[in-house]
């Protein structure tokens, strides 16, 4: 069951071809990994998906509908939510105020209802200790959770995570996984953006290989792995 | 073709030499710092009072006052920067341009206090002197400070592609992490590029001290015509104060001999209104946009 | 961070507030004090307004006193040219002003930074000219141009106007309560700290910005009626003046930007200085408004309650 899908989509700047004809599809309830090098084009198409640019060709369909041109605050109340490599939390407001407002904006509830359901999120993630604390404040773990807080308050069915575990130590990854799946056991489908391998070859269902805009692999993680552009893209051809 | 256009152009091309001098000083300080000096007609009233005292006590030609007004300026420009605005350098912008406009206050009206409201001008030999041909009249001091503009903004760009410290400034526009890293001294960087552009205001203040009125409040307009013309051609892009100030001389040249002198004015605003909203990097697009 | 109050504790202490100042103008027998007082409150509403859109948000703009000059020629011209009465002209003033913001403010408030400022600034200039030039251009008489307008003489008294500009400035206090825990204030706190997060958060960031702004103009144009019938002569250098910008923007600034109490404290003590000075020190009046500007940059960036809220992590309300 398809929830969204990406047809042929490119983003042109200029003379730059960042993402090239990419067309993939997430299904309900799946953990989806795309990975490439830097540079590859993951962010960019991220950014059309959810609206930041246009795409310059191509469709974004998130279940049914063609959301391509839309703007971010209309297919963040559609359902689809994005967290940022870099973070950018609403500083001086508290870590309960920063998921608020995806609740009130992006989830479009009253003031009660939104109260009531950024308890429930904070609670969900973790962060309950921290959240009459000022945003700018807290851990690196604790700013990706809000981060991951903010989205799902929206009611976001679908979650884009770029590099959502940047900056963690070993055994913060672990809790992340952990997290991670109980998001997709409560019945959201999410795209994972990460250069962690371990956890982005652990956690995924299938995976997608991007490399100068365009994709080059996709499969399960063993069969990606073996892949011999993978390969290739990551590590440089072998001297022979 | 027809005398009334072609008189008109060449207003408007003069005019445009002269708004393009005075606004490379606010373009450059802008594009390297990211400030908009709301005080910098003040510096071109300091230039131009500079060269009118120098010219009543000492009865020196204003052109030769140049490096007088250049230096003082640039003096003042500097410590200006590095005592105050320095201070507030890495706040957001907004804190800037509200700073530079209670240096705006200050200076405008301690000179207003200094110097009373009075109307002076600088009358020379060649004060009315115009070259008269074809039906036309081009003043003389117009015609050189046209001159003279091209002048400025071609030495200015030599500067700042051909010397260190140019190159230093440029840096630090660019990219001002990498240039700490580097060993660049940001503070006094920024010190020494404001003090360049008030040095070069000041200087403008001199070129059009022989024709036009001068008095401590004139500051506030050729700061908005600064700011036109920096948006028309792109705020940060030096050339470009060449570009945007020709087409703001032309306009204003234009409108003035057929419609009326008011319409002008409005014009101006006009166009900078429309300009920020469809082109805001700039005629040749290549200002830094926000 | 802990609040100072609860909503109840807020209410407890603003009504009675509010039933105060309404008294002033009963015990008060001299008409300066009365002046003085009804222009505290008229610059809490000017200062509101500005903070209503560019305190909460941070896009700064340096052109609202056109809301202002429209809504002091609204009213003039309904008046003078179509006998109106005051009140419904003061209202008209604020729809005028409000409508002609909406089609402003589309396009304006896609930019940013110093542009959006420029712009502002740019369009108050030009209204500026219009007054000034409209008539000799199209040979009509509507503006009066440099002449100016003169109004009905009002026969009212200072305690008039203090009751006008205190209903307008309750009005404006209100809307900032409204603002401080609604959706609507979190959107506007959202774009100030991160406008992009606030767009993939579900902001509709163009349609808060809009609402700020022709709020605020809504206001402003009221203020403005209201201030041509109480001065009974506008001019375009008045009505459309920088300086009055000047005003608002460091009344809000000293105060504190995008909090509730930041207008009032702000422009109380400003315009009670600037009484002081302006009577002891006409001539450098200005000269000292430049160092207080300069002052509170350099020292209290954040405004009085700004600073302490973020020092001592009060909140007031």
């Amino acid at each position: 069951m398809t929830i969204l899908e990406c047809k042929n989509v490119s983003k042109n700047f200029g003379a730059l071809a960042a993402v090239q004809a990419v067309s993939f599809t997430l299904n309900r309830g799946e953990i989806l990994g795309m990975i490439g090098p830097n540079g590859a084009g993951k962010t960019t198409l991220f950014n059309c998906i959810v609206g930041i640019h246009p795409p310059s060709n191509g469709r974004v369909i998130l279940d049914g509908t063609d959301i391509a041109g839309f703007k971010p605050y209309t297919i963040c109340r559609m359902g689809l939510a994005k967290t940022s490599q870099i973070m950018e939390p609403f500083r001086t407001m508290s870590v309960f105020e920063n998921v608020l407002i995806g609740a009130l904006h992006g989830g479009q509830m009253s003031m009660k209802e939104a109260r009531t359901e950024t308890d429930r999120v904070i609670g969900f993630v973790g962060l309950t200790q921290h959240s009459h604390k000022p945003s700018a404040a807290i851990s690196v773990p604790a700013r990706r959770r809000l981060e991951l807080a903010r989205a799902l308050a929206t009611g976001a069915k679908v979650l884009l995570l770029d590099e959502n575990m940047a900056g963690l130590n070993p055994f913060e990854i672990d809790e992340a996984l952990e997290l991670l799946r109980k998001i997709r056991d409560s019945g959201k489908s999410i795209v994972v953006v990460e250069h962690i391998m371990r956890a982005v070859m652990g956690i995924s269902d299938r995976l997608i290989v991007l490399n100068y805009g365009a994709k080059i692999a996709e499969g399960t993680p063993e069969v990606v792995a073996n892949n011999e552009d993978v390969i290739e893209a990551y590590l440089g051809r072998k001297a022979s | 073709m027809d005398t009334v256009l072609i008189q008109a152009i060449i207003n408007g091309l003069l005019l445009g030499g002269v708004y393009a001098a005075y606004s490379a000083g606010f373009s450059l300080i802008f594009g390297v710092m990211g400030v908009v000096n709301l005080a910098h007609g003040e510096l071109i009233m300091l230039g131009a009072f500079t060269s009118y005292w120098l010219f009543v006590w000492f009865n020196m030609d204003p052109y030769i006052t140049i490096p007088f007004s250049m230096a003082a300026l640039f003096v003042f420009g500097y410590i200006i920067q590095k005592y105050i605005i320095n201070r507030v350098i890495e706040l957001p912008h907004i804190m800037s341009y509200i700073l530079t406009f209670g240096i705006h206050l200050m200076v405008a009206n301690t000179a207003l206090q200094l110097w009373t409201h009075d109307f002076r001008t600088i009358t020379t030999s060649y004060s009315g002197a115009n070259a008269a041909f074809w039906g036309l009249n081009i003043p003389y001091a117009r015609l050189i400070t046209f001159f003279l503009a091209l002048v400025i903004i071609g030495a200015l760009w030599f500067f700042m592609s051909r010397t260190e410290t140019g190159r230093a400034i440029r840096a630090t526009s660019m990219d001002k992490e990498v240039a700490r890293i580097m060993g660049v001294n940001i503070r006094e960087i920024y010190a020494i590029t404001f003090g360049i552009g008030a040095a070069i205001s000041g200087l403008a203040g001199t070129l059009i001290s022989p024709f036009v009125i001068i008095f401590p409040e004139m500051g506030l307009n050729y700061t908005i015509i600064a700011f036109c013309v920096v948006v028309l051609g792109g705020m940060g892009y030096m050339p470009g104060a060449l570009w945007g100030g020709v087409i703001l001389g032309l306009a204003q040249s234009l409108t003035a001999a057929y419609l009326s002198a008011g319409i002008s004015v409005a014009t101006t605003f006009l166009i900078l209104f429309f300009m920020l909203i469809f082109r805001p990097a700039g005629i040749v697009g290549k200002g830094l946009v926000a | 961070m802990h609040q100072i109050s609860t909503a109840k504790t807020f209410w407890l202490f603003f009504i009675p507030a509010c039933i105060a100042v309404a008294l002033i103008p009963l015990f008060i027998s001299s008409e300066y004090t009365l002046r003085v007082s009804a222009l505290v409150i008229f610059w809490i509403g000017m200062s509101g307004c500005w903070n209503i859109m560019s305190g909460y948000t941070g896009y700064i703009d340096f052109g609202p006193v056109v809301y202002f000059g429209i809504g002091s020629y609204t009213t003039a011209i309904c008046m003078t040219r179509f006998g109106a009465l005051f009140f419904p002209s003061a209202i008209l003033s604020g729809v005028v002003s409000a409508l002609i913001a909406l089609p402003i403010g589309i396009p304006t408030l896609r930019l940013r930074g110093a542009y959006f400022a420029i712009a502002t600034f740019a369009f108050a200039e030009t209204m500026k000219q219009v007054a000034l030039e409209f008539d000799r251009t199209f040979g009509v008489k509507f503006f009066e141009g440099s002449h100016g307008i003169t109004l009905p003489i009002s026969g009212h008294d200072n305690m008039f106007f203090f009751y006008c500009v205190f209903a307008v400035t309750l009005a404006i206090v209100l809307v900032h309560y409204a603002i401080e825990h609604s959706k609507f204030g979190y959107g506007l706190k959202a774009i100030h700290e991160a406008e992009a997060s606030a767009e993939i958060a579900g902001v509709n960031t163009t349609g808060v910005k809009l609402r700020a702004y022709v709020t605020s103009a809504f206001f402003l144009g009221i203020l403005g009626g209201i201030e041509a019938y109480w001065i009974t002569y506008i001019t375009p250098a008045d009505a459309f003046s920088v300086q009055k910008t000047v005003q608002m923007v460091i009344m809000t600034l000293l105060g504190g930007m995008g909090t509730f109490l930041g207008p009032i404290v702000g422009a109380s003590f400003f315009t009670l200085l600037s009484e002081v000075l302006g009577t002891k020190f006409v001539e450098y009046y200005l000269i000292m408004v430049g160092a207080v500007i300069i002052g509170i940059i350099l020292v209290l960036p954040s405004g009085i309650i700004g600073t302490l809220k973020a020092r001592k992590g009060i909140r007031f309300i």
